[in-house]
């Protein structure tokens, strides 16, 4: 493309300059931060000392909660996507027909993406409190329980509860993504496969599913990410009580830095969690690269 | 147009109507409550079998008993001993003493008692009944009609009947829990004291149906103790309703599979609105109550039995306000600085061609990923050294930054769509690259910019995290930090809380709303172009 | 015109922000002051109008012109992170008011009290509390206020499944056996709070009480102990027999006192001002006090806590005598009788100093008594340099034991990391 715009050869690096500036100050910086610290002795008031090789790295795989809270992370994420995957695609093919309402449905959807996660947090750990929760409140004044039931009676169940609360908030993300995929199908292919006597299942994977899957693969990618990165439902709701038992990396990771002011290990428990990151969005970018490629 | 053929099957179906009826009938006239009256319970601690005290409140109960029977009760006395031995080798004993009676109830035998649950029933049996006949009169010598040919009046009352049906299938949760909650849980707090409201009107109908109105004043303490239970075999009404109903769709439209898909469909989108507006629900109301009430064990109410406005008024004082004005400022400021460099970058990728373009792509596919809060402990190390810690302008920049991938990714898809030829006109008028920029491509991609400006605003609104470590003083706090003084663990104030929150998601929910249509087609054309 | 818009509107928020971080008259001294949130009144008595229609910050700069008092009241939740977040800032407030206090003296970050407290006002605090903030023959923090810990009962609800208030580990087992059986469980007759909040206090009661405790006789830590561990392995044993609230790991004590504000809940150990919180939350509780129950044979103490005020080196301020006599002037202030008295009185607390004893034993005659269980009363080791490491172990210890770990094992382990 030979456009007049592109008047001189610095021209387009100028016109990224700032974006540039903005990034590399603000995002690399921290990144080559967080990997010096990990590599040297931080005391608990914050003084950075020397280079320690990777004690700190020893130090971390060695805290008594790793193991959990590495187990923790991955049952959050794989939970939280999975079934919010499933649920998002399934909300968004019935959402997807034409029915009265659908308008305000379609709006009604959007509120927990809308909503800050503290908030939703929040208020979830009222609804399920056992003493005066609202979800007692009304189950019992509907007549539909007799006694308000402990609804956090051990912390696996509370851990439960997190991950619900993240499906609630990541539910309509997926249902978006898969009805934009959805809405770029042409209803052509359906009466196709009606003419030829395709059955509800033969359209939805021979049609739907392959037709939605960049959508969906690209929904799961940031759901994972962004899953992962989640702090404040976990924080509001247990803060990883009792005994990191419901700790996720990142609140683990904050917790042990602000809270137990294990700055070292923190530092290179960061680094873990930024190279497990790094590693999705790698995959991330060259999915999203070859599409590129193929469209052009 | 006539089908012979159509006889057998409409007639089994119209069977089949009136079947689901009787039996519902059937159902609701059986004893299916049952009540077990536990019209006096004394517990007498530190009391053996047999001592003084035993006897003396032996003799009691039985009085007490003789009153009932005398009133013509069949009533049974009971006797729990509970013997423990306690650490210093001495028995313990608790003696409960009940008086019961044991009741049955069919649910017929409510109506007409004035109980909520009773004139759902009379309507639920008025219904059953106009469907009954609207149906009969609707098949009266139209047995072999093809059913999407019926003449309008056939049609009309054989749509009356379904509708009728219909309802009162779903009327029958609602008798059925109605009565759970009179029952059971109404009863058992006016009888724990908590609960005035209403109580006489209970009393008075419980006598009725219990005591043919025997008791009179007596009957606070005969309802002390009652359990009331209900026999499965209720919900049966459910699935006796329901094969009237298809049987009914059947007679109107010669198939159920479409209506029920259809009925799936909405129950399916309603139950996922219920849920979906549930926490909403919590927060509006939890943000009206007093503050006892917030904490109420006992359930009381579902709605604040006082709308406490001057919750709004006092979260005014403790620095909402000023929340608000800093998460403006930082969700604001992030949106304008992420728009700023933002544009030109996207404009630069989408419109000119140089050396590294790809990998600059991919470094921005990938940068969307980055999450400040893995790095918190570098980013409060930078903003220290640039003295930005505990700063707005420094959370602002943050926000921003994170932002940009996300916004350069969007807003060059949106580019991209547009075809440079309008542009390329605008240059040969006269226009500098800046002017095409501004005048021509930026009004074209309106929709696509406000989608990217709304997206970073609601990222950056919603940012707790980064927040929480950075800002250290009080007024330098936006909302999502604000809010969780009031959950301090020494006291939680629920209800501003759940105001301050109310008051920082509405404005949110709606700027999203604005944008839902543009949503889909903004992910399309933006970061998940499919 | 969009160009204009846009700048404008950057402009404006610029300028907000700016204008929001005011600068101040070079001959003024501005102290940073930052005080916990003891309750809902706390906001107003500081900033609000909770001070007999004025607040603490007007009335204190109307009566000290030249001084000006950046004051912020932070909930317990967050000010230690928001400390330390200050001090890692360079940012360290002037004044602090918190309960711990050994960290920032051995971290060289305070003034030790004498540099800037007045004479006289020294010698007002009770010698007993000036004591619990001694390090190296320095005193670092004076005592802001105090509570005393007792349990508290429903007197109704015990005469009613008639027995005695327990003063034995075994009585108390068997008082709750009958607040069960005769409720059927409906009422909590035991309130225990294993919370990262003040699972501490926990870990006091029922060490204490057993002859245990966080340090021996000597003053060396010894978490570990045969004592503590049986101590802990009771109240673990009330919480398996379904004796106390259902999740101690994350109901506070807060959450406790309201369930006995509800009257869901029999017996809780609490601070002095129950009565007050109770009162407060529309409670109507018929309740007295009593010692905390101890195993048998051994006596229980009752549990003080105490607060503390400290001031924070500042290097760079420029002249440092100048900024030490405003800081005697705000004790000065905050201790004179008539703020103190009803700032204490405020949230129902125990006072510091002997000058508010008689003011307060006169509007409130049932203070005398909490005087005198004060001093009684056991503190935690806070001065020792690893509290807080021993705080958040014992906590730690306690929430793994209800997930099922050994305690022995995990108090082992703190025992190990603390002198090893």
């Amino acid at each position: 493309m030979n456009s007049p715009l592109n008047r001189s050869r610095w021209t387009p690096y100028l016109w990224l300059m700032p974006s540039i500036i903005l990034i590399a100050v603000f995002v690399i910086f921290p990144i080559l931060i967080v990997f010096k610290l990990s590599f040297s002795e931080i005391s608990k008031a914050g003084v950075i000392g020397g280079y320690v090789g990777f004690q700190n790295y020893k130090d971390a795989v060695n805290l008594p909660a790793f193991k959990t809270v590495m187990l923790n992370t991955f049952w959050w994420v794989v939970s939280v996507v999975g079934v919010s995957t499933v649920l998002g695609f399934v909300i968004a093919m019935v959402f997807n027909q034409k029915f009265r309402g659908r308008k305000i449905a379609r709006a009604i959807l959007v509120f927990p993406w809308a909503t800050s996660l503290v908030i939703q947090a929040s208020v979830w750990n009222y609804i399920i409190k056992y003493e005066y929760g609202s979800l007692n409140s009304v189950l019992l004044n509907l007549g539909i329980i007799k006694q308000a039931i402990n609804w956090r009676s051990s912390y696996q169940i509370e851990f439960i509860w997190e991950c619900g609360v993240g499906i609630f908030v990541t539910v309509p993300f997926v249902a978006f993504c898969v009805l934009s995929g959805l809405q770029s199908i042409d209803d052509s292919y359906y009466e196709a496969a009606t003419v030829d006597g395709a059955g509800f299942w033969d359209k939805l994977f021979r049609i739907t599913l392959p037709m939605v899957r960049p959508s969906l693969t690209v929904s799961t990618v940031l759901n994972i990410i962004y899953v992962f990165n989640s702090f404040p439902i976990v924080y509001t709701m247990t803060k990883g009580a009792p005994a990191n038992k419901t700790d996720t990396m990142i609140t683990y990771l904050y917790m042990l830095s602000f809270y137990e002011r294990k700055k070292g290990p923190a530092t290179a428990l960061s680094v873990i969690g930024f190279l497990i990151l790094c590693a999705c969005a790698g995959l991330y970018m060259i999915t999203v690269m070859r599409k590129e490629e193929a469209e052009q | 147009m006539k089908n012979p053929d159509l006889v057998g099957p409409n007639r089994r179906a119209l069977l089949f109507v009136i079947l689901g009826i009787a039996l519902s009938l059937i159902l609701l006239s059986m004893p299916l409550y049952s009540f077990d009256a536990c019209v006096y319970t004394k517990k007498s601690p530190n009391t053996f079998v047999g001592d003084e005290k035993y006897r003396s409140v032996r003799a009691e109960v039985e009085q007490v008993a003789d009153g009932y029977r005398a009133q013509g009760m069949a009533c049974e006395i009971g006797e729990d001993v509970l013997e423990r031995v306690n650490s210093k080798g001495e028995t313990t004993s608790l003696i409960t003493f009940t008086v019961t009676e044991r009741m049955s109830r069919s649910p017929l035998s409510l109506l007409g008692k004035g109980f909520a649950a009773s004139k759902v029933l009379a309507l639920m049996l008025g219904l059953l009944a106009l469907a009954l006949a609207a149906e009969l009169a609707g098949c009266v010598g139209g047995m072999d009609l093809v059913q999407f040919r019926l003449d309008t009046r056939r049609a009309a009352l054989r749509n009356l009947a379904a509708l009728s049906l219909l309802l009162a299938l779903l009327l029958v949760p609602v008798f059925i829990l109605m009565n759970n909650y009179a029952f059971s849980r109404q009863i058992g707090l006016y009888t724990a004291g908590l609960l005035e409201e209403g109580k006489e009107a209970l009393y008075t109908r419980m006598d009725a149906l219990l005591f043919e109105g025997r008791m009179g004043a007596e009957i606070e303490k005969a309802l002390g103790g009652l359990t009331a239970s209900h026999s499965g075999l209720l919900w049966m009404l459910m699935p006796a309703m329901l094969v009237s109903l298809l049987a009914a769709v059947q007679l109107r439209y010669g198939s159920i599979q479409s209506s029920a898909m259809k009925a799936a469909l909405y129950f399916f989108v309603v139950v996922v609105c219920l849920v979906t507006l549930y926490p909403y629900y919590v927060m509006t109301v939890t943000a009206f109550r007093s503050n006892a009430e917030t904490l109420d064990m006992y359930f009381l109410h579902l709605f604040p039995t006082k709308w406490i406005w001057s919750n709004l008024s006092d979260i005014i004082h403790r620095g909402v306000p000023r929340y608000l004005l800093n998460s403006l400022l930082v969700a604001g400021g992030a949106t304008v600085l992420a728009m700023l460099c933002g544009i030109p970058a996207a404009f630069a990728m989408a419109r000119m061609k140089f050396w590294g373009k790809k990998a600059f792509l991919g470094f921005v596919i990938m940068s969307q990923m980055f999450s400040p809060v893995v790095l918190l402990i570098g980013i409060s190390q930078l903003m220290n050294t640039l003295h930005l810690n505990d700063s707005v302008l420094g959370l602002m920049l943050i926000n921003a930054a994170f932002n940009q991938a996300f916004a350069i990714w969007l807003l060059r898809g949106t580019f991209v769509s547009i075809s440079p030829e309008m542009e390329q006109a605008a240059m040969i008028d006269g226009c500098g690259t800046v002017g095409a920029l501004t005048r021509v491509l930026i009004p074209m991609a309106a929709p696509g910019i406000v989608t990217a400006l709304i997206f970073v605003f609601i990222n950056a609104w919603n940012e707790y995290t980064i927040a929480t470590v950075l800002i250290s003083t009080a007024s330098n706090r936006p909302i999502t930090v604000g809010i969780t003084q009031f959950s301090s663990f020494n006291m939680i104030e629920w209800q501003y809380l759940f105001a301050a929150s109310l008051v920082a998601t509405i404005p949110v929910v709606l700027l999203f709303m604005s944008i839902e249509k543009h949503l889909t087609s903004g992910l399309t054309s933006g970061g998940v172009k499919g | 015109m969009k160009k204009t818009l846009a700048l404008l509107l950057v402009l404006t928020m610029v300028f907000a922000l700016f204008s929001s971080q005011a600068a101040f008259a070079a001959d003024e001294i501005t102290l940073d002051v930052i005080i916990c949130q003891y309750g809902p009144n706390t906001n107003e008595w500081f900033l609000g109008k909770g001070m007999n229609g004025t607040n603490f910050v007007d009335k204190f700069e109307a009566e000290n012109p030249g001084i000006k008092l950046n004051l912020d009241v932070v909930s317990w939740n967050d000010v230690y992170t928001e400390v330390d977040t200050r001090i890692a800032n360079n940012n360290a407030p002037d004044i602090l008011n918190i309960d711990v206090f050994a960290n920032y003296a051995n971290e060289g970050l305070l003034l030790p009290v004498k540099d800037y407290c007045p004479d006289d006002l020294f010698e007002d605090f009770f010698p007993q509390f000036i004591a619990q903030s001694v390090i190296d023959d320095t005193v670092w923090a004076v005592p802001d206020l105090a509570s005393a810990r007792a349990l508290f009962y429903n007197v109704d609800m015990l005469n009613e499944v008639g027995v005695e208030v327990p003063t034995t580990w075994a009585e108390l087992e068997d008082v709750s056996q009958a607040i069960i059986d005769y409720y059927n469980g409906d009422v909590y007759p035991w309130g225990i709070d294993m919370t990262t909040d003040e699972g501490q206090a926990a870990f006091a009661y029922y060490t204490w009480g057993n002859g245990g405790g966080f340090v021996d006789a000597d003053g060396n830590w010894a978490v570990n102990s045969a004592e503590n561990v049986e101590g802990i392995n009771f109240a673990l044993g009330l919480i398996q027999k379904g004796f106390t609230n259902p999740n101690p790991a994350t109901q506070t004590r807060y959450d406790l006192q309201d369930m006995f504000a509800a009257g869901k809940m029999a017996m809780v150990i609490a601070p002095n001002q129950l009565p007050t919180y109770v009162a407060d939350k529309g409670g109507n509780i018929n309740m007295a006090t009593a010692g905390i129950p101890a195993n048998e044979g051994k006596t229980g103490s009752s549990v003080g806590v105490m607060d503390r005020v400290m001031a924070f080196r500042d290097d760079s301020a420029p002249d440092q005598a100048a900024r030490n006599e405003a800081i005697g002037k705000f004790l000065k202030f905050f201790y004179d009788p008539e703020n103190y008295v009803g700032w204490v009185s405020m949230e129902g607390f125990l006072p510091a100093v002997n000058s508010a004893v008689e003011a307060l034993v006169a509007s409130d005659p049932s203070f005398a008594a909490w005087l005198d269980v004060l001093g009684t009363c056991q503190f935690y080791p806070a001065a020792k340099a690893e509290w807080d490491q021993v705080k958040q172990g014992v906590i730690a210890a306690e929430q793994a034991a209800l997930t099922g770990a050994d305690i022995q094992t995990e108090l082992d382990a703190l025992q190990a990391a603390l002198v090893g």
